[in-house]
C-alpha cells in the first residue's frame, strides 16, 4: 500500500531524512522508532503533505499513485490519515463543525453525498461512547481547553470516524498517562483491519506494548538504521538507541 | 444628568459652529484623524451643508419620537440635545444640519422589539435617543450609502437603562461615511455596541463614551471584511469619569486587497475613578502584502487600583490551523474561510440580540466567501 524508496527531505534547506525506504502492506502494522530529531516528525509531516517539507530525491507511492504530487486534503480523500503529536486548538471552530465539514469534504471528493447532520450526530455519537469522548467535548471549540489525553482521544475519534486505509500516528502516547494510554490504543487496535496499514511512530517501546506491531524500523539521522520484529523494542528499551545506532554507523 | 438645559438649543449650536469654523475638515496631519484622511477623501466638493435624511423601518409600541427639524422640542430634548460639541464632525453635523431625529423610552419601559433606524442620502444629520431611568432597548441602525453623509448621535442613558446598539455599513466603493456618537452611561446603566463593517472609500465610526456613575457600562466589539480599497476606522474614547465602572473593547478585523483597517481606542480613567476595569482587543488578519491595519489602543490612568488591559495584534492566518484542516480533508478554500470565521466569532458573539448576531453573522460569511 506504501512504498517509500530512497526518500530524500528538506526543511528550509537543510536535508532532514537522507535516503529513507520503507514498504508497508495492507494489513499490517508497522512502528518507526528513533531518538529526538532522527526525522520522525518529518517523515509524518511529508505523508501527510505539510508546506514546507520538499521531496528533494526518491519517491512516496501509496496505491501505486505519486502521494508527493497530491494536496494534503486530497491525501485525506484517498484514505490518508495523520493523527498529530500537537493538535491544533482552533477557538471559534465547534469540535463537532469540524468533525461535521471534515467528513463531508472527504466524501464529497469521493463522489459520494454529504451525511447530513443527523446522520453525522449519529455515526459520531456511536464512535465517540467506545474513545470516552464525551457530548460536552464534541460542543466545545476544537482542541481548546481539551487535556493531552483528550486530544489524542479525539485524534483517534477522528481516524474511527474517517475510516482511513492508511494511518500515521505520530507520538500518540506523548502526555498520556497510562490509563490514557491503553484507552487510546485500545481504540487504534479496534480499528485493526485486514484493508488498513499503520504506521506508528514512537520514541519509546511502551506504546508497542499495547499496539503491538508487526514490523519495528529504528530511524537515526535520517534513514532507517535497523528493522526486526517486535522484540526489536525490548532491545531498544534495554540497551538505548546508541547503541543500535551506533552499530549502524 | 448634566445641566445643560439650562443652555439654550441655539446657543449650543453657535458654539458647535465655531468649533468647526476653526478646525475645518480635517485630515491626516491632525492626529485623530492620521489614518483617514477625511480631507483628501472628499476632495474640492468638502462637506456642502445638505441635509442627510433618516428612516425609521421599525418603531416599537412605548418609544417616542420627534423631528429635530420642527420647533418646541419637548422638554427631554431641551435638555439632552448638543449636549457635546467638542468634537470636529460631531460639530459640523451640529452647525450644518437642520434635523434629525430624536426618541425617548420612558422610565422602567423594556422594549422588546427593535428600534429600525437608517441614515440615508448626502449631507449632515443629527440623532438622538434618551433611555430614561431602568429602561431597555435594541436599536439596530442601519447605514445608507452615499457619497457623504457625517452623521452626529447622541445617546444619553439615565440610571439602570440598558442599549444594546448593533450597527451594520455595508461594502461601498465610493462612499465617505463618517459618524460620530456621544454616549453619557449613568449608574448601573449598561451600552452594549456592535459595529460590522465592510468598508468604503472612508468610513469612520467614532465613539465617545463617558461612564458617569457607579457601576456604568460599555462594552464595544466590532468586526470588519475589508477588501479592494476599502477602508473602515473605528475611533473609540472611554472615559471612566466614575470609580467601579467597567468597560471592555474587542475588535476583529479581516482585510485582503488594499483594504485599510484602522482602531484607534483610548481609555481615560479620571482622577479619582477608583476601581474602574477596562480592556481593549483589536487584532486584524492581512491577507495580502497591500492590506493595512493600524491599531492603537491607549490607555490614560489618573486613578488608583484599576484594571486595565489593553492588546493588539497583526497576523496571517495561522499555518499550523490551515495544514490540520486540510489534513483531515477540508479543501483550502473552505479551510480559510471556517479559520476566518472563527477568528471573527468572538466579537460577532458579543452581540447580544440573536436575529441580530445571525444577520452579522450571514453577511460576514457571504464577504468572506468573497476574499477567502
Amino acid at each position: 500500500m506504501l512504498e517509500i524508496k530512497n526518500l530524500h527531505v528538506a526543511v528550509d534547506g537543510k536535508e532532514i531524512l537522507k535516503g529513507l525506504s520503507l514498504n508497508i502492506h495492507a494489513g499490517q502494522v508497522h512502528a518507526i522508532m528513533g531518538p529526538n530529531g532522527s526525522g520522525k516528525s518529518t517523515l509524518s509531516y511529508v505523508l501527510a503533505g505539510r508546506a514546507g517539507y520538499d521531496i528533494t530525491e526518491g519517491s512516496i507511492l501509496y496505491n501505486g499513485e505519486d502521494l508527493g504530487a497530491l494536496a494534503p486534503e486530497e491525501r485525506a480523500a484517498k484514505g490518508v490519515f495523520l493523527a498529530m503529536q500537537y493538535p491544533v486548538e482552533i477557538p471559534g471552530v465547534t469540535t463537532m463543525t469540524f468533525l461535521k465539514t471534515a467528513l463531508n469534504s472527504q466524501r464529497r471528493a469521493r463522489g459520494e453525498s454529504d451525511l447530513d447532520a443527523v446522520g453525522v450526530l449519529k455515526l459520531v455519537r456511536a464512535k465517540a461512547k467506545t474513545l470516552n469522548v464525551s457530548e460536552e467535548m464534541l460542543k466545545r471549540a476544537l482542541n481548546v481547553g481539551f487535556s493531552g489525553g483528550e486530544k489524542k482521544r479525539l485524534e483517534i475519534l477522528q481516524m474511527a470516524i474517517f475510516e482511513p486505509k492508511l494511518a500515521i500516528l505520530d507520538e500518540t502516547d506523548s502526555g498520556l498517562d497510562i490509563d490514557a494510554l491503553r484507552l487510546v490504543a485500545e481504540g487504534v487496535n479496534a480499528l485493526r483491519d485486514p484493508s488498513r496499514a499503520m504506521l506508528v511512530i514512537t520514541h519509546y517501546q511502551r506504546l508497542l506494548d499495547y499496539i503491538v506491531p508487526d514490523r519495528i524500523h529504528v530511524l537515526a539521522r535520517g534513514r532507517i538504521v535497523a528493522e526486526g520484529g517486535k522484540e526489536l523494542a525490548l532491545e531498544l528499551e534495554a540497551k538505548g538507541y546508541e547503541h543500535i545506532v551506533g552499530q549502524a554507523a | 444628568m448634566t445641566a445643560l438645559a439650562t443652555r439654550p438649543i441655539e446657543a449650543r449650536k453657535a458654539e458647535a459652529a465655531s468649533v468647526w469654523q476653526s478646525h475645518g475638515v480635517p485630515h491626516r496631519r491632525v492626529e485623530e484623524w492620521k489614518y483617514s484622511d477625511l480631507k483628501t477623501a472628499l476632495g474640492e466638493k468638502g462637506v456642502g451643508a445638505d441635509l442627510a435624511e433618516w428612516r425609521v423601518a421599525s418603531l416599537p409600541a412605548g418609544v417616542e419620537m420627534f423631528d429635530l427639524s420642527l420647533s418646541n422640542p419637548p422638554d427631554w430634548v431641551k435638555t439632552h440635545f448638543a449636549a457635546n460639541t467638542g468634537n470636529v464632525m460631531g460639530a459640523a453635523s451640529l452647525a450644518l444640519s437642520a434635523g434629525g431625529v430624536a426618541f425617548r423610552v420612558p422610565k422602567d419601559a423594556a422594549i422588546v422589539a427593535p428600534l429600525k433606524l437608517d441614515f440615508t442620502g448626502p449631507g449632515h444629520v443629527r440623532g438622538l435617543l434618551v433611555l430614561e431611568e431602568g429602561a431597555s432597548l435594541t436599536l439596530v441602525e442601519g447605514v445608507g450609502l452615499s457619497d457623504f453623509r457625517n452623521v452626529g448621535f447622541e445617546i444619553a442613558l439615565n440610571a439602570r437603562a440598558r442599549l444594546g446598539h448593533v450597527r451594520i455599513s455595508p461594502g461601498a466603493g465610493n462612499s465617505v461615511l463618517v459618524e460620530e456618537a456621544f454616549i453619557r452611561v449613568a449608574a448601573g446603566a449598561s451600552y452594549r455596541g456592535h459595529f460590522a463593517s465592510f468598508g468604503s472609500k472612508l468610513s469612520r465610526m467614532e465613539l465617545q463614551i463617558a461612564l458617569e456613575g457607579e457601576g456604568a457600562e460599555a462594552h464595544l466589539s466590532g468586526v470588519s471584511v475589508l477588501d479592494d480599497r476599502r477602508h473602515s476606522d473605528v475611533t473609540s474614547h472611554v472615559i471612566h469619569r466614575h470609580g467601579n465602572t467597567n468597560s471592555t473593547q474587542l475588535f476583529k478585523h479581516v482585510v485582503g486587497g488594499r483594504g485599510q483597517a484602522v482602531y484607534q481606542g483610548k481609555v481615560t480613567v479620571a482622577k479619582g475613578a477608583n476601581g474602574s476595569d477596562s480592556s481593549q482587543t483589536a487584532k486584524a488578519l492581512l491577507l495580502g502584502e497591500a492590506a493595512e491595519a493600524d491599531l492603537k489602543p491607549e490607555l490614560e490612568i489618573f486613578a488608583d487600583d484599576v484594571k486595565c488591559a489593553h492588546g493588539a495584534a497583526v497576523g496571517d492566518l495561522d499555518a499550523e490551523s490551515l495544514f490540520y484542516m486540510r489534513a483531515r480533508g477540508i479543501p483550502e478554500a473552505e479551510a480559510r474561510g471556517l479559520l476566518l470565521q472563527a477568528f471573527l466569532e468572538d466579537a460577532i458573539a458579543e452581540i447580544a440580540a440573536t436575529d441580530q448576531r445571525e444577520l452579522v453573522r450571514t453577511e460576514l460569511l457571504t464577504a468572506l466567501k468573497g476574499i477567502a
